[in-house]
């Protein structure tokens, strides 16, 4: 099986996990609408929510291509439809058609996986159908009716007994306590490297180490399997957007399609919960302002309809999401304008500088302000909220052909790779992610340039601040510190110097409380092996920063 | 200093929990003829909170400092795995900022639904201090950006300056 297999299936057990609850409670409606008749009450009251139900299920069966479940839910509406207008038509031989109906349909969800039986599904629609028609006539087979819908339940329970449903605040109390187990394994194997040689050496001692190891693999495991559970498809994002595109095309005037891949790219359901409205704002802009009408298509000899291509792929343990349109592209010299008037010519350098500009608060190139994409809440708003999530955001464009944005996130926010380092004996995390390279200072490699630190780094100038500047803790005499870290993002890249480089840790991210305040330097904290705080270090925020230091 | 039975953060933690248990039950019966408070010391005088606000009272393990936090922010600790705030009261309320000595204390306090701490020159005692004996402060002492003192108890040749913690906790920029 392939990957694409394995994300099918799990998308199928996604569907049988939501729909055969659904399907079930659509038969115990049935049964219950069967016995009101009886007491001769219509049941109207049910209706409406079992149509609701019946519409979700028709919904999600066809977006999973389950033809069979599609129609007998359909046809299920259908009846319901027509009982609503018609109550008079209610009769022994509907309820049993009702019952019998919504046992297939369960069956149906619950077999999804294994192929589905389109006889029994074209045998119901057809009997709907004939009843659509027809006039009422009386047969009381309600019994056996009562019984299916009974079997087929036993039945689901079995079926869907490997899955279970769990709140996702119970996945991150598990995590917490699993981050508290692996700081308290590190505070143990840090006691033990204590230990004078001489003890450490002794058989039972070593044999606590070779022990040690193994809880921090056996810990290491249990967080992969956990981070996993954490997991959802990207298509549980993606899916919304064709159709909220579809209608705001509509509203445009303009036709555009919009065309996804990936969807089965496993994301933390903590970063797809905070995504789905930074994108939307992505497509929204490719159609307000990214797509041209359907006249300056004609024009530029393109097709009529627009297309926007939103796609995730994996790649090396983060999640690229582009979101590329064939629109007209960025116009670069509206924006060099718009940077003039702002001042901010001077960090235009190139063209790929200049467009990164629209990522800066008060930046829109469009002229007219839109309902919907209107320049209060513009890219610098979106780009916010990628680097809030460790992310990046790109973007590319080319005039009369299109733009095209590339999201960089990581797959997870909950535990962050970082390197430890040390500043006038304070120890902060940095996220790997935007860690470049570490360099040990020799001399003479340091330079000042308009009283700014450089340094030559791969064959560029960069600028090295000093960290205890950036910190708060103060200069340090010049060439006191030993190394710095190069901290990049895109193509913007800055030195920080530091005393010590401590190592590479997995650390468990603790939000910083609103009391402290929002420093632009530390995005978080973490508590370290030895039990103390320790601040994570906000690389975005740095190198988005403009700083004397 | 007299005290509750016993001493200790220790022991006055469990009394304060006790005390803390009691208080609603009390508080239905009659309307508050009596304040319990927490008191502690900053700069030689006593302040109070009501006891309710205390969740805990620790000792003061390794204070993290946090570059760029706002002010009056001492840094964040590690309340068993969860990162704590702690608030030097004293920069806040006009005093030297604090020097940690084998007295001080954290008092962990919670204000509406946030825990944060508190760094305070020593925790003395739980006490109740019957409604009678609380006065304002006097007009004259008071200055502007004071208005976190709500009173003051005089009880047994003490005076005790009870705060409004959600005052002295919002912190101005």
């Amino acid at each position: 099986m392939d990957a694409d297999d394995n994300a099918f299936s799990e998308l199928i057990q996604d569907y049988i996990v939501e729909c055969l609850p659904l399907a079930e409670q659509v038969g115990d409606a049935f049964v219950e609408l069967e016995r009101r008749w009886r007491d001769e009450d219509e049941g109207a009251d049910l209706l409406e929510p079992l149509r609701g139900r019946l519409h979700t299920l028709k919904g999600n069966s066809a977006m999973m291509g389950l033809a069979p479940a599609q129609a007998v839910a359909h046809a299920l509406e259908d009846v319901c439809a027509l009982l609503r207008a018609e109550p008079a038509r209610r009769s022994d031989e509907v309820a049993a058609l009702l019952v019998g109906g919504s046992g297939l349909l369960i069956d149906l969800v619950r077999s999804a996986a294994n192929g589905s039986k389109p006889e029994a599904a074209a045998e119901f629609v057809e009997q709907v159908r004939s009843l659509l028609d027809a006039s009422p006539s009386a047969s009381p087979r309600r019994r056996r009716g009562d019984r299916r819908v009974a079997e087929r339940r036993g039945d689901a329970a079995d079926s869907s007994s490997s899955v279970v449903r769990v709140d996702f605040r119970r996945l991150d109390a598990m995590l917490e306590v699993l981050g508290e187990g692996m700081i308290e394994q590190e505070a143990v194997a840090e006691l033990y490297r204590r230990l004078p040689r001489k003890v450490r050496a002794t058989d039972e001692l070593s044999d606590l180490d070779r022990g040690l190891l193994a809880l921090r693999k056996t810990l290491k495991r249990l967080e992969g399997i956990l981070m996993e559970t954490r997991l959802l498809p990207i298509s549980s994002v993606f899916g919304r957007f064709p159709r909220l595109v579809r209608d705001l095309a509509q509203a445009e005037n303009k036709p555009v399609r919009v065309v996804t891949a990936g969807g089965e790219i496993p994301l933390d359901k903590a970063i797809l919960d905070r995504i789905g409205e930074p994108l939307m704002h992505l497509l929204t802009n490719a159609v307000v302002h990214g797509i041209e009408s359907p006249e300056e298509r004609a024009r530029a000899q393109k097709p009529a309809e627009g297309t926007i291509d939103l796609r995730a792929t994996s790649e090396s343990g983060r999640v690229v999401i582009r979101i590329t349109d064939d629109g007209g592209g960025l116009d670069d010299a509206k924006i060099l304008a718009k940077a003039r008037a702002l001042g901010l010519e001077s960090r235009a350098a190139d063209p790929e500088q200049l467009r990164s500009l629209i990522f800066l608060p008060g930046f829109s190139t469009a002229e007219e302000v839109s309902a919907l994409a209107g320049r209060g809440v513009g890219l610098d708003v979106v780009a916010h909220a990628i680097h809030e999530l460790g992310g990046t955001i790109e973007v590319e464009s080319r005039l009369g052909r299109g733009t095209s944005f590339t999201l960089n996130l990581p797959l997870t926010l909950a535990i962050l790779r970082s390197l430890i380092v040390e500043v006038d004996r304070e120890r902060y995390a940095v996220p790997i992610s935007h860690v470049a390279a570490t360099v040990r200072v020799e001399p003479d490699t340091m330079h000042e340039m308009n009283r700014k630190g450089v340094a030559l780094w791969r064959g560029d100038l960069i600028h090295v601040c000093d960290g205890g500047t950036l910190l708060g803790t103060g200069v340090a005499p010049n060439g006191s510190r030993r190394f710095y870290i190069v901290i990049s993002m895109g193509n913007r890249r800055r030195g920080i110097l530091v005393d010590r480089l401590i190592g590479h840790q997995d650390i468990v991210v603790k939000s910083l409380d609103a009391t402290v305040g929002r420093p632009d330097v530390v995005s978080g904290t973490t508590i370290l092996g030895d039990g103390k705080v320790a601040c994570i270090l906000d690389a975005v925020r740095i190198l988005d920063q403009r700083m004397s230091a | 200093m007299s005290g509750p039975p016993g001493q200790g953060a220790d022991s006055l933690l469990r009394f304060a929990d006790e005390l803390e248990r009691q208080a609603p039950a009390t508080e239905a019966l009659r309307p508050s003829p009596e304040l319990h408070l927490v008191t502690f010391a900053l700069d030689r005088e006593e302040f109070g909170i009501p006891i309710e606000q205390v969740r805990e009272v620790i000792r003061v393990g390794e204070i993290t400092r946090v570059p760029q936090a706002r002010p009056h922010v001492r840094g964040v600790t590690n309340l068993r795995g969860r990162v704590l705030a702690v608030v030097e009261i004293r920069t806040r309320m006009g005093l030297p900022a604090a020097e940690i000595t084998p007295r001080s204390r954290v008092v962990v306090v919670g204000v509406h639904d946030r825990i944060l701490g508190i760094l305070v020159d020593g925790v003395s005692q739980v006490v109740k201090v019957p409604t009678e004996t609380v006065a304002p402060a006097p007009e004259e002492v008071l200055s502007p950006g004071t208005d976190y003192i709500t009173g003051v108890a005089r009880w047994n040749s003490r005076l005790i300056m009870l705060l409004d913690l959600e005052k002295v906790l919002l912190l101005p920029d």
